[in-house]
């Protein structure tokens, strides 16, 4: 990932993450929305599909759909239709209870989506102590309609501290169904902040995984884990924060935030009611700090160029500073097991 | 068969910036960063094009300098073979 056209700022974002409905049929207790009811006055449909004819305009190549469940939205499939009539490609992330035979079939019938099932454990007790009852065999009977499809298929796991000691058995449990594996990272916002003691991975957690992650080049993770990642894995993925530079997120409502984590008033870019997807993009203070951001204390740090600081998102929830480095980046990690051996050995 | 000539991955994406052109490709996904400035427009690479054939109005060395990348955009998978 070279920064200097970064840097330089892109007309639009590569990708965007569109949470189109905070309703769900799930009430996941890391959720990083704290998704169940709608929001009230979410976007119409009208609303949704003008969106889409400004990210065609943007020449936006890839719209996330998340929420909520996406599914939850009777129009949703409207809304993906219009994205691939664009020749937007799109992925949408699912907790797979409403995908049946007849609707994989329909999203078979284009090449352009992708499709995230998310699974909190490769034992069904785990999953579902976060997840809900029942929900493991769902996600398990959707991605195995999923797996006979061309659609591009993962489980899309969230690392914790309840389900890190099974992430190499997600792994296998994705080879066996056909499907790829995606690991996310927990962060405090939604009802992840409420959790976030009793579900956070631990700092020796985070270094295993870290490590396995090392030698798992197919694994994939998003922007997720660049504060983590090793040397042998950059290339892969992203090497800072890419909010407002690469992507952006829109809300339910059509308020506009640097990423899903920080959708917050106290980072509304602005509101698609009120001005254009283009000139949010282009004019908005909060996305112009977002790219004028560097986090000095960390300019020392020999992963520096490995992460430039890690998450922001995570700066705030944890220190309510985005300037601040990200508190569980991996040197941070090894600093705080050594200190504690240091306490243990006292 | 022999092919009919090259285009854009149905993977990948490609838009003009100010540097010249970003490709997207969402097998990775991974992104190009073209330094190409206004030597090539994105709807090059949208319709099938026969190996070698190159906008009109290059020069000799712009011609070299294109034939080159989209040989490289070709290994890399940003285009196939149609």
């Amino acid at each position: 990932m070279s920064n200097k056209f970064v840097e330089q700022g892109l007309r639009s974002p590569v990708n965007l993450t569109w949470e189109v409905s905070l309703a769900c049929n799930l009430r996941c207790s890391h959720c990083l929305s704290a998704s169940g009811e709608p929001a009230q006055d979410e976007m119409t449909t009208a609303e949704a599909l003008d969106l889409i004819e400004q990210l065609y305009e943007a020449r936006v190549f890839q719209i996330n759909f998340g929420g909520g469940e996406p599914f939850m939205r009777p129009d949703f499939e409207q809304i993906l239709d219009a994205c691939h009539a664009r020749g937007i490609m799109t992925c949408i992330s699912t907790n797979g209870t409403l995908l049946d035979a007849a609707r994989v079939e329909r999203l078979a019938a284009t090449r352009l989506v992708a499709i995230q099932v998310s699974m909190d454990g490769a034992k069904r007790e785990t999953c579902d102590a976060i997840r809900g009852e029942g929900v493991y065999d769902k996600a398990i009977a959707a991605l195995k309609l999923l797996a006979k499809t061309h659609i591009p298929s993962s489980i899309n796991t969230v690392l914790t501290a309840q389900n890190a000691d099974e992430i190499e058995d997600l792994h296998a449990l994705a080879k066996e169904l056909g499907v790829a594996l995606r690991v996310s990272r927990f962060r405090p916002s939604g009802r992840g902040a409420d959790n976030w003691q009793s579900l956070k991975p631990s700092a020796e957690q985070l270094l295993g995984f870290s490590d396995w992650l090392a030698q798992s080049g197919e694994v994939r993770t998003g922007d997720s884990f660049f504060s983590l990642t090793s040397q042998e894995r950059q290339g892969l993925g992203l090497n800072l924060c890419g909010a407002a530079k690469l992507t952006c997120c829109v809300g339910p409502t059509g308020n506009m935030y640097p990423c899903a984590f920080l959708q917050t008033e106290r980072f509304k870019a602005g509101s698609l009611r009120e001005s254009s997807f283009q000139e949010i993009w282009d004019s908005s203070e909060i996305y112009e700090s977002f790219r004028n951001l560097r986090i000095h204390s960390c300019e020392e740090c020999q992963r520096f160029d490995q992460c430039h600081g890690g998450c922001p998102a995570v700066a705030w929830h944890l220190k309510n500073d985005i300037s601040e480095g990200d508190p569980e980046c991996l040197e941070r990690c090894v600093t705080s097991i050594a200190d504690a051996k240091k306490t243990d050995a006292a | 068969m022999a092919a009919a000539g090259i285009k854009l991955h149905p993977a990948c994406r490609v838009r003009q910036e100010e540097f010249g052109l970003l490709f997207y490709d969402s097998r990775g996904p991974r992104l190009l960063f073209a330094e190409t400035g206004n030597l090539l427009a994105p709807d090059y690479f949208e319709v099938v094009r026969s190996k070698g054939e190159l906008p009109d109005g290059l020069n000799s060395h712009q011609k070299r300098v294109v034939d080159n990348f989209v040989n490289q955009l070709l290994e890399r998978g940003y285009l196939r073979e149609q």
